[in-house]
């Protein structure tokens, strides 16, 4: 079955597709284009490359953030477009996933650090388990120090990746050879890893809502984060 | 970045599917560029097989406006199910359509983007063509579809929370500009006025509801008509004297009327649209008048323009509500016309929020 990725929640932009053989074609774009103006020529280029066509796909996957809004919107949207036009069905992954599925072969817990501007980072655990990575935290949202701190009391050794770690890698240097910094190569999720874990699903028939599916924000709009704040203030 | 990869031709240039009748072209139109996400399925650019609306009010009423990040999720989430039920509606499936419409501006871009995403992927896949259509240009369309007898040339006055203007409509892509506002739409002033009021969000409906129980010569508000020969309007001054007008009067502990308040005010805004409408007409020496945009609603401004247009001898066309706000079927009537012309968009066209008419 072939199914066709899309990750547009970084700034590196990136879509393949693939099958259960591995990843066929693929493309990415680092601070580039526009995702809107990068994402179907680039898809229409892995196509060509493959030498199939929309009507060849057998489903859609989509990176569901976290990440930055607005690629996660466009990525997201244009996956839902394709999947409901083609009638194949959509399984949605969040972002922190894929960067950790990347460094699966670490002995060590994985720590996905992806920048959320802001001061903050989104951020999850995770181990490796056979065929795959098994998640230990919920998703979050918090600010560099805080992470430090968390990381400092834990007794096994971290594998810290994904470029808010790298961003904020000051914040970790303390923390000495507890904690091993990814480098740049694996500091993005990117849409290889997305079909890779993807493909299983597919053949699980474990696809997500069409109609439901959406973006994983992690974090209410500005206005609303006001608004609360005004609110809670006000009943204390 | 070398882009000329992604810009290959094959990209760009689509297979064009050939229509046997033009009467019969089947466009799926898509529209969010604000707060209301919509489909529709329009045959021969004039005939509405289906129009979906899924309004956000509910979602912005607690904040009193817009709130372009959540208007941004909510046309993500809404927008696929409208298309479903679009084709749905029209007993369509994706295969019968001839070409995709998405609203490429002007309006909120976190908006436009879902639309412009969505539209062009479609039509990728269907080997159309994907149609980017100018908003403003749509509302005029909603005329011509809601009434066989609307025909350009006409001069349209397109009144809403998030444009005000009058355009000469000579014919088809064939605009000009002929006024607008120089400071808020016309709607927008509605809203602010009526949270002022303390009335709830959508202001309009209720300042509209309440100056039905008002007396509309209670109080003179200024009208702002910026010389004889101009066609545009202003409303921070009317605003400012309704808030100066409540504030004066609360501080010498009088009881106001905001049923008087709300008639004074939405006659002063009559008058000014009423009376730029009518001069832009005679300028324009066309006979015809249409109005469109969500304010078209509004009961007194529809009965102060009829009114004069009857006196002017002009005929006016307003289109039922469901076109007069914004809708997607205006956009795939209005890409029926363009496709006529040949004009489509390529698969890397990106929406632009501020978007001119001509
Ligand atoms: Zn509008």
């Amino acid at each position: 079955m072939l199914v066709l990725g899309i990750e547009t929640s970084t700034p590196q932009a990136s879509v393949a597709i693939g099958s259960e053989q591995g990843v066929i074609a693929s493309a990415m774009v680092s601070r580039g284009a526009s995702y809107n103006e990068f994402l179907l020529p680039a898809i229409r280029f892995c196509l060509d490359q493959a030498g199939i066509d929309y009507r060849n796909l057998g489903g859609v996957a989509v990176s569901l953030g976290p990440g930055l809004f607005t690629g996660m919107r466009v990525g997201v949207a244009t996956a839902k477009a394709l999947a409901q036009a083609l009638s194949v069905p959509i399984c949605g992954m969040p972002s922190l996933d894929l960067v950790a599925y990347e460094v699966r072969y670490s002995p060590r817990t994985i720590c996905v650090a992806l920048d959320a501007r802001r001061g903050e980072v989104f951020t999850a655990f995770y181990r490796s388990s056979p065929g795959g990575i098994q998640r230990m935290s919920p998703y979050g949202i918090e600010k560099p120090e805080q992470l430090a701190i968390g990381l400092g009391s834990r007794i096994e050794e971290v594998l810290l990746v994904g470029n808010g770690a790298l961003l904020y890698k000051e914040e970790f240097e303390d923390l000495g050879s507890v904690v091993e910094l990814g480098t740049m190569s694996h500091a993005f999720p990117n849409a290889q890893a997305l079909v890779e874990l993807t493909v299983p699903r597919m053949f699980r028939e474990d696809f997500d809502s069409l109609y439901d599916l959406k973006p994983l924000y992690l974090r209410h709009s500005a206005k609303r984060i006001q608004w609360e704040r005004i609110r809670g203030s006000r009943s204390a | 970045m070398p882009r000329s990869l992604w810009t290959t031709p094959e990209t760009v240039v689509l297979e064009r599917r050939i229509v046997d009748r033009d009467e019969d072209t089947l466009v799926l139109g898509i529209e969010t560029s604000c707060d209301e996400t919509s489909a529709s399925v329009v045959k021969g650019g004039r005939e509405i097989l289906s129009n979906v609306i899924v309004s956000q009010v509910d979602l912005h009423g607690e904040y009193g406006g817009i709130v372009p990040e959540i208007a941004s999720r909510a046309h993500v989430e809404a927008l696929t199910p409208a298309i479903g039920e679009a084709l749905r509606d029209a007993d369509l499936t994706f295969w019968d359509v001839d070409a995709i419409a998405a609203t490429l501006g002007p309006g909120l871009i976190g908006s436009l983007l879902v639309g412009v995403a969505e539209g062009k992927s479609i039509a990728a896949v269907l080997q159309v063509p994907f149609v980017g259509v100018n908003h403003l240009e749509g509302h005029l369309y909603s005329n011509l579809l809601a009434d066989q007898t609307a025909e350009f040339p006409a001069v349209a006055l397109i009144i809403s929370g998030g444009h005000t203007m009058l355009v000469h409509a000579k014919g088809h892509g064939d605009y000009e500009v002929m006024g607008g506002t120089i400071d808020d739409a016309a709607g927008e002033a509605f809203d602010k006025v009526a949270r002022f009021l303390g009335l709830d969000y959508p202001g309009g409906p209720e300042i509209d509801r309440l100056s039905l129980l008002g007396d509309p010569t209670a109080i003179h508000f200024p009208r702002a008509m910026l010389g004889e020969g101009s066609f545009d309007v202003s409303y921070s001054g009317l605003k400012t004297s309704v808030i100066n007008y409540v504030r004066k009067a609360e501080s010498r502990g009088e009881q106001v009327s905001v049923e008087n308040v709300a008639a004074s005010f939405q006659q002063a805004v009559v008058d000014v649209q009423v009376t730029k409408t009518i001069a832009a007409t005679k300028a324009a020496g066309v006979h015809r008048v249409f109005l469109c945009g969500g304010v078209a609603a509004n009961s007194g401004l529809r009965q102060g323009l009829a009114e004069a247009c009857q006196r002017d001898g002009f005929s006016l066309h307003v289109p039922p509500l469901e076109l007069c706000t914004d809708n997607a079927a205006m956009i795939a009537a209005c890409a029926t016309q363009m496709l006529r012309r040949g004009r489509t968009s390529s698969l890397n066209a990106s929406p632009d929020p501020n978007l001119p008419l001509v």
